[in-house]
């Protein structure tokens, strides 16, 4: 114990008799080290996460209600949803009706018969519009003309994807209609059943379902597929606390939805593949960041050791005192323990600090995803902790070797 | 009685041709309360024979006995730890901590022999104070003159009631002033009873020795008691 305290006694005068400005410069490597171990990787993951947190509010939302799997359409759709209406925590909900069908444009302008036709096979959701804005804010989502207004009828919004315009950027892999805009005229067919709509406006997103998609009045849609029995497709809805979406299905199932449809919460309903994805950015930013601790510890060792070095004499002077070589070395240790709590201090207040609130309120913005800074707290003590482990070695290992040195040579500076 | 016995002892550096004998078969005893001056001229071999007697270096062949422990037979860290209980050192440069101000380079040793801090501090301002060094317990060596600082190193060697004292020209960086003064306190040591070896290369320096011996080209040469 009186070892320890005298190491740390000589650490610490060590520290502060040695130059502000290295110090200062290590402690900055130090943070540096430990925002690339937490940021890169939080980077990454936040690709995924953003497209993730873009998919539960565009569309999933926090819990989802889809047909069993014996089923075509939810049963009891009107008594779920006066259920639905009962439960406080629900903050939004929408219900869906789905279905295929063939859009197209530009057909008063054809000339001839045999001229091709502008159409695109399309997905075609029904949608309360009031009950859907609530829900995903689908209004905030336009980029061209109005929201769907839901005492009109005959009106229709879509999705970039299926505009060519706005598709053609990603290579010719959707279908699509051309030259369409608010107020033009398009024609739904679902089976044997044809209708106009308007155009009302053109909705974009970083989430392909509502991209990729057609939004109608519900009353509508029934009438176009012959859905008379008023079953959805889809019910999502958003929570007041989303985190409690689990307890909520429970509840749900115990009160016996579970027999007219299948209850998911978001997290159960995430694709493998985006799992899997993130997962993968996880190893790669961790593969970075070992990468950022390498080199740190590289950094670290050269730091004691040029800093044991110079003041090699010094260690044989304690040497020949009588002090214990491994006084010596936890002297150094605790310098390095120093320099990485430190570091990584500062590198952690600038994290949950500075950077994830400014990654939150301005989203990197890539193409499929606002990405966002991710640092789960236990992920980043684990990192803090490796960090840290790997640091105290690297002050080790160079004070080891300086203080194996003989006593007597190292008083006299000789080799 | 005697406190040192080196018997035959013989050290060299280097390898086959470049091999160069500095010590060639010395024997030197030692008796406690003695105050000895190891002299002669430079490359003599003085401070190597000094190095062997302390423990801090170990000879080629033969033995050395300290206060009846034969310390060429002693670990690294045994020698370290027998450095620590039985020995003080004072060497010409003063050999300081620099990060450490007078009274922590002090504390230092009697707090790797596990003395409780506060003692320790009591122990270290003590012998600031009894080497006239009061009121600079914080100063940094950097602080201090060449003098203090030796007295410091004084201060460092005698804190832990030592009962061997080693000095490796305490005088050598100093003034004549500063010089007598730092003579002056070994020969205070002396008195009460310390034994103390010096090496030195100045003859005004050895007047409160009791035994000088001269060494020219590795061996003893002459034996003075005075």
């Amino acid at each position: 114990m009186q070892a320890l305290r005298l190491g740390f006694l000589l650490g610490l005068r060590q520290i502060q008799r040695s130059s502000r400005w290295t110090t200062l410069l290590i402690i900055f490597v130090m943070m540096f080290t430990f925002l690339n171990l937490i940021a890169v990787s939080g980077i990454l993951v936040g690709l995924i996460v953003g497209a993730e947190r873009a998919v539960r509010e565009s569309s999933y939302g926090d819990l989802i209600i889809s047909p069993r799997a014996e089923e075509k359409h939810i049963l009891e759709t009107p008594t779920i949803v006066r259920e639905i209406e009962q439960y406080p925590e629900i903050r939004g909900y929408s219900v869906r009706y789905q279905g295929a069908a063939e859009l197209e444009a530009n057909y008063k302008e054809r000339r001839s018969l045999t001229a091709e036709r502008d159409v695109a096979s399309v997905k075609v959701t029904g949608i309360d519009p009031v009950q859907e804005d609530t829900m995903t804010g689908l209004s905030s989502l336009l980029v061209e003309g109005d929201y769907l207004d839901p005492r009109e009828e005959g009106k229709i919004l879509i999705g970039v994807y299926y505009i060519k315009e706005y598709a053609e950027q990603y290579g010719d892999i959707f279908e699509t209609i051309e030259d369409i805009h608010p107020g033009d005229t398009v024609r739904l067919t679902a089976g044997d059943v044809s209708k106009e709509f308007e155009v009302k406006g053109i909705v974009e997103s970083k989430v392909d379902e509502v991209n990729l998609n057609t939004y109608i009045p519900e009353r509508e849609f029934r009438r176009l597929f012959g859905r008379l029995d008023q079953n959805a497709d889809q019910i999502v809805m958003k929570l007041t606390v989303p985190s409690e979406n689990a307890a909520l299905k429970a509840s749900f199932v115990e009160d016996g939805f579970a027999n007219y449809a299948k209850i998911q919460t978001y997290e159960e309903s995430v694709p493998k593949f985006l799992a899997d994805i993130k997962n993968t950015f996880n190893l790669l930013g961790t593969f970075i960041g070992s990468i950022g601790i390498i080199v740190a510890s590289i950094t670290i060792f050269i730091i004691i050791f040029i800093n044991a070095l110079s003041r090699r004499r010094h260690i044989g002077i304690l040497k020949g005192i009588g002090i214990n070589a491994h006084v010596i070395e936890i002297a150094y240790v605790m310098q390095a323990a120093f320099y990485a709590l430190i570091g990584s201090a500062i590198g952690a207040v600038l994290t949950y600090g500075v950077l994830i609130p400014y990654f939150d309120a301005n989203p990197i913005k890539f193409p499929f995803s606002d990405g966002i800074l991710v640092a789960e707290p236990m992920d980043t003590l684990y990192k803090f902790i490796t960090l840290f482990v790997i640091t105290l070695i690297a002050g080790y290992l160079p004070a080891k070797l300086i203080t194996r040195e003989n006593t007597l040579n190292a008083i006299l500076g000789r080799k | 009685m005697s406190i040192i016995q080196a018997t035959n002892i013989e050290r060299s550096f280097g390898e086959g041709d470049l091999r160069i004998q500095v010590l060639k078969g010395i024997s030197v005893q030692i008796d406690q309360g003695e105050f000895l001056a190891i002299m002669g001229k430079s490359g003599a071999g003085k401070s190597t024979l000094m190095y062997q007697l302390s423990v801090l270096d170990k000879p080629t062949s033969g033995t050395v006995v300290v206060d009846g422990v034969n310390v060429s037979e002693l670990s690294e860290s045994e020698q370290t730890d027998f450095r620590l209980r039985t020995l003080g050192y004072i060497f010409q440069d003063y050999a300081l901590v620099p990060d450490l101000n007078a009274r922590e380079n002090i504390m230092v040793p009697l707090l790797m022999r596990n003395l409780p801090w506060d003692e320790a501090r009591a122990i270290a301002d003590a012998a600031l104070d009894a080497v006239g060094l009061q009121g600079k317990y914080e100063n940094l060596p950097s602080q201090l003159s060449g003098g203090e600082q030796q007295r410091v190193s004084i201060a460092r060697a005698v804190a832990g009631k030592p009962k061997i004292i080693f000095a490796d020209e305490p005088t050598a960086n100093l003034d004549s002033v500063s010089g007598a003064s730092i003579i002056d306190l070994l020969g205070d040591l002396h008195k009460q009873g310390q034994t103390i070896v010096m090496v030195t290369h100045e003859d005004e320096y050895t007047s409160y020795c009791n035994r000088i011996i001269y060494m020219e080209d590795g061996l003893v040469v002459e034996e003075r008691k005075q």
